[in-house]
């Protein structure tokens, strides 16, 4: 653990001036968070919801952009023969570094592309959903249900009588809808960044969180304080 | 009970255990072709008795109950269907991203290849190339497709060679991996090779 704060650390020195990514409540807050540690609780939330969520674009170009410089200047440090051992030992740190901060950038877009692929339909159904997908996630989740749908026309659907061959049946109530869509009510730990407006639980009660509080509940209740940074996603 | 005498759904029920056993056992079982067969069977001599019994019924009546139970039944074994496919589908893609996006080392295993179907296969070439050029929006220095189990702990990893694997490019210049060598390596750099099996890693020293 204690390796990972040095690493932490050591990408805090070197990162450039963070940029001013979001919005006025990031200004409340005692400090900044570095664009690795706003990468880091982005990661999370996309990890722990149920649903996708905004994508970071601006975020993540700056964190691609900032590794590339990082790997372009070891590339340079380890040609040049003045380079001292010492300074070779810090290389290898910062080269370290940087593989551990690909493996978040990594672990976010799969996590992403996982969701994107598994509710594809919903997502190329829903403009309001779109409007959170980079071009290239919109792309993706268009080609991915086109396929699904292809691949179920042509091992299934094909063969059935005519009026079997739709995709799209208004099922009764007692069958689940066709699509699948992503499960709101899904029950998720969440941290408050800062003291929360109150939140109405799905039995009616108010529940009012105080910074550092962690609690857990329905991901629906707590989505907006998520998406607007009051709280994350643990 | 016989087979003559089957209760409607009963083959989709049989298709769903599969499922929920290549689930439980964490396998990809061999696509059950002679089983979705005979449900379409099924699902056509049921649209054939809906019709008929519609035909039979007297114009400005409505059709008798037993078409709702049709219906139901029909309703039931496309989902059925629809389900053992789509499970299969998420099983096919686990399998894709488990070995780094090689796909034609999934392709080429005759024991894997023995369980798809050839739609499947169709699908898994159609998947490769639609994650292939999500993978192109990212830059050079991002390869998206690699592991994302393990964090990385060191740069560089010992490894042992388990099958040749020919010459790789490495940060040390070109190394043609021979079967029993050993190598201390970049991880970044041959990842992919211990994902689908040609390095193996040894831990210690």
């Amino acid at each position: 653990m204690s390796n990972w704060d040095d690493d932490r650390d050591a990408d805090v020195h070197m990162a450039p001036p963070p940029p001013p990514a979001r919005g006025a409540l990031e200004l409340e807050r005692e400090r900044e968070e570095t664009p690795l540690e706003l990468l880091t609780r982005h990661w999370m939330n996309e990890r722990h919801a149920p649903e996708i969520l905004p994508a970071q674009e601006a975020l993540l170009s700056s964190i691609l952009d900032h590794l590339r410089r990082q790997s372009d200047a070891v590339q340079t440090l380890r040609g040049d023969p003045s380079t001292s051992d010492d300074e070779h030992l810090r290389i290898t740190l910062v080269q370290l570094d940087i593989e551990r901060v690909k493996f978040i950038v990594r672990s976010y877009v799969r996590t992403r592309l996982y969701k994107i692929e598994k509710y594809a339909r919903y997502i190329t159904s829903s403009p309001d959903i779109q409007t959170r997908l980079t071009a290239a996630e919109r792309d993706h989740a268009s080609r991915h249900a086109d396929l699904n749908d292809r691949h179920f026309n042509f091992s299934v659907l094909q063969s059935l009588p005519e009026p079997q061959r739709h995709l799209d049946d208004d099922v009764p109530y007692y069958m689940p809808p066709m699509m699948t869509t992503p499960d709101a009510s899904k029950p998720v730990f969440v941290h408050a960044l800062k003291d929360c407006p109150p939140v109405v639980l799905p039995d009616g009660t108010r529940h009012e969180m105080m910074k550092g509080h962690i609690s857990l509940t329905h991901f629906s209740v707590v989505e907006h304080l998520v998406a607007r940074g009051e709280a994350e996603l643990v | 009970m016989t087979t003559d005498v089957r209760q409607y759904g009963e083959l989709g029920t049989q298709l769903l255990q599969e499922s929920r056993r290549s689930t439980q056992t964490d396998t990809l079982l061999k696509y059950n072709d002679t089983l979705v067969r005979s449900i379409i069977r099924e699902q056509r001599d049921l649209e054939k008795s809906i019709l008929s019994q519609i035909a039979k019924t007297p114009e400005n009546e409505p059709p008798p109950p037993g078409v709702i139970i049709l219906q139901t039944a029909i309703l039931r074994n496309k989902r059925c269907l629809l389900a053992y496919h789509s499970h299969r589908l998420d099983r096919l893609r686990d399998l894709y991203w488990a070995v780094g996006g090689a796909l034609p080392h999934i392709l080429s295993d005759p024991d894997t290849r023995s369980k798809l179907s050839p739609h499947e296969v169709d699908y898994l070439r159609s998947y490769h190339s639609s994650a292939m050029d999500f993978r192109g929006e990212f830059s050079n220095e991002l390869d998206i497709m690699a592991s994302i189990t393990v964090p990385p702990k060191e740069l560089h990893v010992s490894v042992k060679v388990v099958k040749d694997c020919g010459v790789i490019q490495t940060e040390l210049g070109t190394i043609d991996f021979k079967k029993g060598q050993r190598f201390v390596v970049r991880r970044a750099d041959i990842e992919h090779l211990i994902v689908q099996g040609y390095l193996e890693e040894v831990s210690g020293s």
